[in-house]
């Protein structure tokens, strides 16, 4: 995102809206809040699965951008920062609950969980080209709440396995090997859910 | 190779890395190449859920209420002539004046008067023709005067600068909800300016009870 993004239609850039929300102007701070909430909302309800704790991340991500904009000096992209910032949120809500946010599975290296299940006889059929994304949705939301964490941080967000094993506090194989298990559990996901609509015609 | 083997060294070929072996594997077995593609499939189309979902208005306006009760917003001190004044703005800047108002106040009043040096503020507000010497003095407002009236001349000052304030507040957004009596911004301002006219009343039966 660049500085020259517009805020509030025609009226304010990006850029222009951080200065004046610096100055402490109501209309700046809604402008920034409508050009980043879907994300940051998005964000928080895929690594929640919950609307309510969503709702309050999301608050609770932009009070503490508002609170520190006054130090942003523009070395990084404000978006980058602010999401940084909502991850962070989430995170800290996350290990609050004492859900865990990389899964404690290590053990389970080589169990099926992170393997191919293939039933003898079984059509071994492909996804379709593409992914209702409302599947997609419901199958992300119910990956255990570590895979979700990698997942979304990674294939949704786009961060890489250095910066999710900095934000998350594992080694970035670890990563690696969450993100190849929660894409397996997606299939799986996916796989069952076409194959109860199937059994429905 | 077979399957397992294979599917244990995925990560490391969906980033590009393998070698001649796993390449023929892939090459001849449907399973592993379909689990390859849909891996991929996932990865690609898990970018649809990056901003995908909206959160409800009420999210701001919660926000916003917590901002303004940080005073993380505060709004322009002042408006140039040539620029057109909506009736919103002028109610608009009722929120950092009151705001500033009770911060002062509860400053200047719980703090002992040997306290820092008081006396420039004090000048500035008994300075002021237009605070103290032109605007009459409501019974209640007498009251709450004759309640500070032992106090040093720059508490009292302070205080009658203040309350001049508060009630100017309150005059121009009873003013601006007669032009416009659905404006909800403004009666949410006028509640604003009467709650800090209240939280000088307290500051002063507080501090004399003491």
């Amino acid at each position: 995102m660049t500085g020259a993004r517009r805020a509030q239609g025609d009226k304010l850039t990006e850029a222009e809206a951080i200065e004046r929300a610096k100055q402490g102007d109501g209309e700046a701070f809604k402008a920034l809040y409508d050009l980043h909430k879907r994300r940051v909302y998005s964000l928080c309800l895929r690594m929640t699965g919950n609307t309510a704790s969503a709702e309050d991340l999301t608050q609770e991500a932009f009070l503490q951008l508002f609170r520190k904009i006054s130090t942003f000096r523009g070395e990084s992209a404000f978006s980058t920062w602010l999401h940084r910032m909502a991850v962070n949120v989430v995170l800290m809500q996350l290990r609050k609950k004492g859900l865990p946010i990389v899964p404690l599975d290590d053990a389970l290296e080589g169990d099926e969980e992170g393997q191919v299940k293939k039933e003898p006889g079984a059509p071994d059929e492909r996804l379709a080209g593409s992914i209702d994304r409302l599947h997609l949705q419901r199958a992300v939301d119910e990956l255990p709440p570590g895979y979700r964490t990698i997942f979304v941080l990674h294939d949704v967000e786009g961060y890489e396995h250095n910066e999710i094993a900095d934000l998350v506090g594992c080694s970035i194989g670890n990563s690696k090997s969450q993100l190849h298990k929660a894409r397996i559990k997606l299939r799986e996901l996916l796989r069952m859910n076409r194959a109860e609509k199937a059994g429905k015609r | 190779m077979n399957c397992g083997e294979f599917e244990r060294v995925l990560p490391e070929f969906l980033e590009g890395s393998h070698t001649p072996e796993q390449q023929s594997h892939f090459e001849s077995c449907s399973a592993c190449a379909n689990l390859l593609a849909d891996l991929e499939l996932i990865s690609s189309e898990a970018r649809l859920l990056l901003a995908s979902d909206e959160p409800r208005p009420a999210v701001w306006d919660a926000l916003e209420s917590r901002l303004r009760d940080e005073g993380l917003i505060r709004l322009p001190q002042f408006v140039t002539s040539k620029e057109s004044v909506s009736r919103r703005w002028r109610a608009a800047w009722l929120v950092p004046v009151a705001a500033a108002l009770a911060i002062v106040a509860g400053v200047k009043l719980f703090h002992p008067a040997g306290a820092g040096d008081p006396a420039p503020i004090a000048k500035q507000h008994v300075s002021n023709p237009t605070v103290a010497a032109v605007k009459p003095v409501s019974h209640e407002d007498q009251v709450l005067l004759n309640t500070v009236a032992a106090r040093v001349p720059a508490q009292r000052a302070r205080y009658r600068a203040d309350l001049d304030s508060a009630n100017s507040f309150i005059q121009d957004a009873e003013q601006s909800i007669k032009d416009d009596p659905n404006d909800i911004y403004t009666q949410q301002m006028l509640i604003n300016a009467y709650a800090q006219k209240q939280m000088l009343y307290d500051l002063a039966v507080d501090r004399s009870e003491q």
